[in-house]
């Protein structure tokens, strides 16, 4: 599993130097966009290894995770604005924009705890608890891989 | 960056962990950096955010309020870990799902400091400094998330 989680890592951390060198085209939305698709596909694959679910486990938690994997691509892509505008602003920031960077990158992080907890919540009407505080635990374990990989090619601000 | 290799009070704090560790790999240097960090964490801040006495005046009794704040959940956080830990070859699924409950509250409960707290900072710091301590709070928060995770193992 760690060289998986290293790749998937490695693939975020690219998006984030991506997103710091963003020019604001229209191009390199796209590529975001594709990056994320791809970030959500190797996080899918990695979580079903993980969980070690059943066959019958398997068909009660793919919908649900499908729909979180929809709602977290939309905050993912949040994330992404807010690195761009931090990226394009950065040689010249203002107290102002920083502001408002602060308050969105603040309000995404609200965005993505709650949505864990909703789909923890979901998923704990299917699964037994075990299973839905190991999946708790993966996500969350990737989701700290990836911030912290973004963290690394992200310079503070001046 | 010097950021990146600092590792948090929490490690230590959490050693009772180790015990059920699969893959504790907190080396002897992250040792070391953790020692320093835990006498040092105030002057991270200072040496980073370069205040002027005016916004050290305003800044540090917020920030060390912040901080009491945050020991109550850091040790509430360690008592479910370390339950976790006594729990663990025999977790069931009704005390997984206390424990899943408890870790989600918590996390809400530290989120909403975490805003709150710098909500608060930002209103006594010029934008840029307040964006700048969010900056160096999240990437020290994530250190502690990430060695934490390489002591607990997940759930059976």
């Amino acid at each position: 599993m760690k060289n998986v989680l290293i790749t998937l890592a490695a693939v975020a951390a690219l998006g984030a130097a991506e997103g710091a060198l963003a020019q604001s085209s229209g191009n390199m939305t796209d590529q975001q966009q594709l990056l994320i698709s791809q970030i959500q596909t190797d996080k899918r694959a990695i979580v079903l290894s993980t969980l070690e679910l059943t066959d019958a486990e398997v068909a009660a938690f793919t919908p649900i995770y499908d729909k979180y994997q929809v709602e977290m691509k939309k905050i993912l892509t949040r994330s992404s604005d807010v690195l761009n505008k931090y990226a394009s602003n950065y040689d010249s920031m203002t107290d102002d924009a920083a502001e408002d960077i602060l308050e969105e990158a603040l309000a995404v992080r609200e965005d993505r705890n709650d949505l864990l907890k909703d789909y923890a919540k979901r998923l704990g009407k299917k699964l037994p608890a075990t299973k839905v505080l190991r999946w708790v635990q993966v996500e969350s374990k990737l989701t700290t891989l990836l911030d912290w990989q973004m963290a690394q090619v992200i310079p503070l601000a001046k | 960056m010097k950021l990146a290799s600092l590792v948090l009070t929490l490690i230590v704090a959490a050693s009772p962990l180790a015990s059920v560790a699969q893959d504790a790999t907190t080396s002897a240097d992250e040792q070391i950096l953790i020692k320093q960090i835990q006498t040092n964490r105030r002057g991270v801040y200072a040496e980073y955010l370069k205040l002027t006495d005016a916004e050290s005046k305003a800044f540090w009794p917020i920030y060390d309020e912040y901080e009491a704040q945050s020991k109550k959940l850091v040790d509430r956080y360690l008592a479910m870990l370390n339950d976790f830990a006594a729990k663990y070859d025999t977790l069931t699924d009704a005390e997984a799902a206390e424990m899943l409950k408890e870790r989600l509250a918590i996390e809400r409960k530290r989120l909403d400091l975490k805003v709150k707290y710098t909500d608060r900072i930002a209103k006594v710091l010029p934008g840029l400094k307040a964006l700048r301590y969010a900056q160096i709070e999240s990437r020290i928060e994530n250190l502690t998330q990430r060695n934490l995770y390489t002591l607990i193992p997940l759930a059976r």
